[in-house]
């Protein structure tokens, strides 16, 4: 493992999980990830706790009948 | 803002045709906003619950934004990101809101710099592998722990990670550069693992 290389990973981990990257910085990422023990369970956890945080706090129902009340709420008034 | 007026396109509805030009435009108005915003009402939702912590006031956020943005809808531009556009009426309802209660944000440090707080604080103190304290931790353990991240990092989290908006639309909604989202996002994120980290390392009750 390079410490640059895994430095470098560590900083470009969050916008790489965000789909922010260039597709040259994609490579990179993906290349060392490919060959970096390290650097590869670090990507994991953070890409299942991503999930995990999502999933929960996406798992809220919505109320039944919002969008109706949303509708109802609006009616009442006019579009300027 | 409101430039071009949605005017004719290939689904103008029938309702054109109404006799009496500015109650039809008015009736093509509510259409087309029912059609094309109410849709986002969930992910609004989504956004609000995590902005307010609470149903019922998500709920009532929702309704007001919705009200706004009838009201301003001919200051939308068609083809422009809605779901981004609503989001920054919702935040400014919800900012109007916390106003009232002089709840100001506060604007807090967050130290140790690594990514991988979270990955780094269990692997130190933990006696079971980090993907299995994740599992451990409840639902409600992360909706509270998300909760106490200071409101300015919050709602750039709420935004990216739960709302699925992009950087770019994010400070378009929050009105910043781009540079200060993804400073706070990062901040964000890191208070959300310290959060965690805390209720890890506590044993947080089943």
């Amino acid at each position: 493992m390079s410490l640059d290389l895994c430095r470098g990973v560590e900083s470009n981990l969050q916008p790489y999980l965000d789909r922010q990257l260039t597709p040259a910085e994609v490579t990179m990422i993906e290349g060392h990830l490919g060959e970096c023990v390290y650097c590869r369970e670090r990507y994991h956890f953070e890409a299942r706790l991503r999930d995990t945080v999502k999933t929960v706090c996406c798992g809220d129902p919505v109320p039944e009948g919002l969008v109706d009340r949303v509708r109802l709420h609006c009616r009442g008034s006019r579009a300027d | 803002m409101a430039d071009t007026p949605p005017t004719e396109t290939d689904e103008t509805p029938d309702v054109a045709e109404t006799p009496g030009g500015a109650s039809a435009r008015e009736a093509l108005d509510r259409v087309r906003f029912e059609e094309e915003a109410l849709g986002h009402a969930d992910q609004l939702y989504r956004i609000a619950l995590r902005l307010s912590g609470s149903q019922q006031t998500a709920e009532e956020l929702v309704q007001e934004a919705y009200l706004r943005a009838f009201r301003g809808w001919r200051g939308y531009r068609p083809g422009t990101n809605l779901a981004a556009w609503l989001a920054t009426i919702l935040r400014n309802v919800f900012l109007d809101e916390a106003r009232k209660q002089s709840r100001r944000p506060a604007q807090e440090s967050i130290d140790d710099t690594s990514e991988y707080y979270l990955y780094n604080h269990l692997t130190e103190t933990a006696v079971e592998p980090q993907e299995a304290v994740l599992n451990r931790l409840s639902g409600g353990a992360i909706v509270d722990s998300l909760s106490e991240v200071p409101p300015n990092f919050r709602e750039v989290v709420v935004l990216v990670d739960i709302g699925d908006f992009s950087y770019q639309d994010a400070a378009d909604i929050l009105g910043v550069p781009i540079g200060t989202v993804m400073s706070r996002l990062h901040r964000g994120r890191r208070a959300l693992k310290q959060a965690l980290a805390n209720r890890a390392s506590k044993g947080e009750p089943e």
